[in-house]
């Protein structure tokens, strides 16, 4: 028994291992050609979900076998598995959201409420499907919810507040400006499914996209909103209502004016998107020569250079 | 602590605690239907 144990145990630690250096060697690979700024990795999270598959097993051997409280027991542990990995996944997503923006609010408890439900299964499955004494599963749901803190971490505490130039704290408004353009976005592209003509698909798609890249560019420097008001308030709302009004009505009516009108439209907001993207990277690079020029004046008038 | 041993005993704690109890459960449910198995088999 004690040999056996000894050999699952050293199994389990050249598998872990194995799991690491594969997940290594991936990233690594991964950052050689990465340029974007890094999103959520799609694999995170993912071994809490294969884990307890033999409690799965287990359940479809006892519904096999007839026998109704063996199954209750593991299904409501694997369905409490379940439940756990899907907050701690949702939550881990939520997490690399919060990196990736300069303002945001701190968010919902999601990693400790999946670590928790992880813990609170795994003590139960020890207790009721593997007749551990109560005693030994605390033990058990104890550990797996210090192994998921060690492996995932805890959610992050505190918003990511952002003052502008006159030092009024205006974390709110951002967000929430960022929020409509970002439902804006999503109802031009609801609209988009309806409509039924690829060229018009294709260059809202385009319209989508480039509507994405200058909100990650406000997103990353807040400070750029103001400028880009206009595009929020007047341009992207309008792109959204004239889409919607299109596909709504585009099936009813065949009119080739109204097509004429819309390639038009779309026409020109392509370009005005495209001109306000430009206009945020001008301003940047703006900055970037300001900050140079005093930063050389500085060092020249301490007899660096 | 470095984040990759960090990282490592947390993966290892989730072995050792999830992979055994739900491995553990399979075998319970395993063996409870053997009897039921071998009461079936001709004698």
């Amino acid at each position: 028994m004690g040999r056996q144990l000894l050999l699952t145990s050293l199994g389990l630690t050249l598998l872990v291992i194995l799991i690491l250096l594969i997940k290594r060697r991936f990233r690594l690979m991964a950052e050689r050609y990465q340029h974007t700024p890094a999103r959520f990795p799609t694999t995170k999270g993912l071994m809490v979900f294969l884990l307890p598959l033999p409690v799965l097993f287990a359940a479809i051997g006892a519904l096999g076998r007839g026998n109704l409280s063996n199954l209750f027991d593991n299904a409501v542990c694997y369905g409490l598995f379940l439940w756990g990995a899907l907050l701690l996944r949702r939550g881990l997503r939520t997490e690399a959201d919060y990196d990736r923006r300069q303002v945001a609010k701190a968010p919902w408890p999601l990693k400790t409420l999946g670590s928790g439900v992880i813990a609170l299964a795994t003590g139960l499955t020890a207790w009721s499907s593997a007749h551990y004494s109560p005693l030994m599963a605390v033990v058990f749901a104890g550990l797996a919810l210090l192994g998921c803190y060690l492996s995932y971490g805890f959610d992050p505490h505190g918003a990511k507040r952002f003052t502008d130039r006159d030092g009024v704290d205006s974390t709110d408004r951002v967000i929430e400006a960022l929020a409509q353009a970002e439902d804006s976005i999503a109802a031009i592209e609801r609209a988009t499914r309806d409509i039924r003509n690829a060229e018009f698909n294709s260059r809202l798609r385009r319209i989508v996209s480039q509507a994405r890249q200058i909100l990650a560019m406000l997103e990353e420097d807040p400070r750029d909103l103001r400028r880009a008001r206009k595009f929020l308030n007047v341009y992207l709302d309008g792109a959204r209502q004239v889409t919607e009004g299109y596909a709504k009505t585009h099936g009813r009516v065949t009119a080739p004016e109204l097509e004429d009108n819309f390639r038009r439209v779309l026409t020109t907001i392509e370009e005005v998107f495209k001109e306000q993207q430009q206009k945020l990277l001008e301003t940047d690079v703006t900055d970037l020569d300001v900050q140079i020029e005093v930063l050389n004046t500085q060092l020249k008038r301490e007899g660096v250079i | 602590m470095p984040d990759f041993l960090r990282k490592f005993i947390g993966l290892l704690l989730l072995f050792a605690t999830v992979g055994i109890a739900a491995c553990q459960a399979m075998l319970v449910s395993c063996s409870s239907s053997l009897p039921a198995l071998s009461s079936m088999l001709p004698h």
